[in-house]
C-alpha cells in the first residue's frame, strides 16, 4: 500500500462534502471543456458552491479588520482559494456558453439537449439567436425571395446546421469497471478496468461520461 | 463572373479573423452581392416560368445547367454572406465579453486604418452591427448579472497568484478594492509597501502591488501592465 492508496482510502471514507463538492466540479470543469457535446448542467453542485462562496466572501469580510499576522495570513490562503474555485466555476460556465454559441440552432432544434442547460442558459441562448437573426435579416436576407431566408435548409447535401463531432477522439480514465462496445464490424467489445486510461471516439463512451463511470482527461 | 464578390467578402473576413480591430463593414460588396442573388433568382423564375410548369431536363441540357449554375451560385452567395457576417458578430461578441466599448475601438480601428475615406464615408460598424452590439451588450449583462459573485469576464488564465506587480501605463484614476481594507495586511506581510487605505490612485507611471482581481480588468482595457 503506498501513500497514494491510503490517501484514496481516507478520501472516499470521510472526505468532507467539501472537497467532493470542488472535486466534483474539478471533473465536470474537464469533462465540459474535453467532451464535443454539451453535457448536463450541474446545477445543484454550483449552487452548493456558491453558497460557499459567498460565506467565504462575508467571512473575508469580516476579517479584514483584524490586524493579527496570523489571522491575516489565513485570510491570504482562504483568499487564494476563493479564486481558484471563481476561475472554476467562471471557466466551466464560459466553456458552455462558447459551445452553445457555437451549436445554438441544433440545440434549439433538439428538446432533449435544451434540458441539458440552465434556465439562464436557456435564455441567453435564445436571445442570442434573435439577435442573430435580426442581424442577418437586417442586413441582407431581408433583400433576398422568400425562399433562400431560412437558415436551417439543408439543400446542396451541406446542412446549415452546425452539430458537435461525435466521433472525435477524446482522453479519458476509468473511474468504474466497464464493457464499451466498439461499432466496428462484428460488435467487438472492449473492457476498461477502473484506473485505465483510454483514447477512444467520444460517441463510444458518451453514456458512460454521463454517467460518471468514466472522466475525461 | 459569379460569386466573385462573394468571394471578395470571404476574403475579408478570412483577415478580419486575424486582426485584432474590426475593420470597416463592406457596404458595396454586400448590397452588390446581394443584387446578384436577386437577379440570379429573376433569371431562375424566368427559366422556369418559359416552360409552364413542365421543365424536363434531358430534353433540354443547356437550360437545365443554366439553372444548376444559378441554384448554386444564389446558395454559395448566401454562404459567404452569413460567413461575412458572422464572422463580424463573433468579433463583436468577444469585443462585449472583454468588457471594451465597442464604439470605442470601432473609433482606434478608423484612426489605425488611416481613415482613408474622406468625410468618414465607410463606418467600421454597419447600423445593423451598431444595433446588434448594443443588444448583445446588453444581454450579456443580464446574464452576468445572476452570477453576482463571479465576474465571468475576468480571466480564463487560471490564477497563479493573489497578488501581482502592476505598472500603470495610462491614468486611471481611483479604483475601489474588493474587500476595502484587505489591503492593509500586504502592508504587515510585505514592509515595502504603501498601500493601507480600500482605494487606490493609479497615476501613470506608478507601481503597485494588488490583488489580481481587483485590477484585471484593467489590464484587459490597457490601462495596466502585469510585470513578472
Amino acid at each position: 500500500m503506498d501513500i497514494d492508496d491510503i490517501l484514496r482510502e481516507f478520501d472516499s471514507q470521510n472526505a468532507p462534502s467539501n472537497s467532493k463538492d470542488y472535486n466534483d466540479l474539478l471533473k465536470w470543469w474537464v469533462n465540459e471543456r474535453a467532451a464535443p457535446e454539451i453535457l448536463q448542467y450541474q446545477d445543484d453542485l454550483v449552487e452548493r458552491i456558491m453558497t460557499r462562496v459567498r460565506r467565504q466572501i462575508e467571512h473575508i469580510e469580516d476579517q479584514t479588520g483584524n490586524l493579527d499576522p496570523r489571522a491575516n495570513f489565513q485570510l491570504i490562503i482562504i483568499q487564494t482559494e476563493l479564486e481558484r474555485v471563481k476561475f472554476l466555476i467562471r471557466s466551466y460556465l464560459r466553456t458552455r456558453i462558447s459551445k452553445i454559441d457555437k451549436h445554438a440552432l441544433h440545440i434549439l432544434s433538439t428538446p432533449a439537449l435544451r434540458h441539458l442547460l440552465s434556465p439562464s442558459e436557456q435564455t441567453y441562448l435564445k436571445s442570442h439567436q434573435a439577435l442573430l437573426n435580426e442581424l442577418y435579416l437586417s442586413s441582407f436576407l431581408k433583400n433576398f425571395p422568400e425562399n433562400l431566408r431560412r437558415l436551417d435548409d439543408s439543400a446542396g447535401g451541406i446542412s446549415m446546421v452546425e452539430e458537435p463531432d461525435l466521433e472525435s477522439a477524446v482522453f479519458l480514465r476509468v473511474v468504474r469497471d466497464l464493457e464499451v462496445n466498439i461499432a466496428v464490424e462484428g460488435g467487438e467489445t472492449v473492457e476498461m478496468k477502473a484506473g485505465d486510461v483510454y483514447v477512444i471516439r467520444y460517441s463510444a463512451v458518451q453514456e458512460a461520461v454521463k454517467r460518471g463511470d468514466v472522466e475525461l482527461i | 463572373m459569379y460569386g466573385e464578390l462573394g468571394n471578395k467578402l470571404v476574403a475579408h473576413a478570412k483577415r478580419t479573423q486575424a486582426l485584432s480591430q474590426l475593420p470597416p463593414y463592406q457596404t458595396d460588396i454586400v448590397r452588390q452581392v446581394t443584387r446578384e442573388v436577386r437577379d440570379l433568382n429573376q433569371d431562375i423564375d424566368e427559366i422556369t416560368n418559359s416552360y409552364e410548369g413542365y421543365f424536363n431536363p434531358s430534353a433540354d441540357p443547356a437550360r437545365a445547367c443554366a439553372l444548376l449554375v444559378h441554384h448554386l451560385c444564389v446558395r454559395r452567395n448566401k454562404r459567404c454572406l452569413l460567413a461575412y457576417h458572422r464572422v463580424r458578430a463573433e468579433k463583436i461578441e468577444n469585443m462585449c465579453w472583454n468588457g471594451m466599448d465597442v464604439m470605442e475601438q470601432v473609433q482606434a480601428a478608423r484612426v489605425a486604418e488611416g481613415d482613408q475615406d474622406d468625410g468618414g464615408s465607410s463606418h467600421a460598424l454597419s447600423p445593423e452591427e451598431d444595433e446588434y452590439a448594443r443588444q448583445y451588450g446588453d444581454m450579456l449583462a443580464a446574464y452576468k448579472g445572476q452570477w453576482t459573485d463571479i465576474d465571468l469576464t475576468g480571466s480564463l488564465e487560471p490564477p497563479k497568484d493573489l497578488f501581482i506587480d502592476v505598472r500603470v501605463l495610462k491614468d486611471a484614476g481611483e479604483i475601489q478594492t474588493e474587500y476595502g481594507q484587505v489591503n492593509q495586511f500586504k502592508v504587515v506581510l510585505l514592509s515595502s509597501l504603501t498601500l493601507v487605505c480600500s482605494a487606490i490612485t493609479l497615476s501613470k507611471n506608478s507601481q503597485f502591488f494588488v490583488r489580481q482581481g481587483d485590477v484585471e480588468r484593467l489590464i484587459k482595457q490597457g490601462f495596466l501592465q502585469k510585470l513578472n
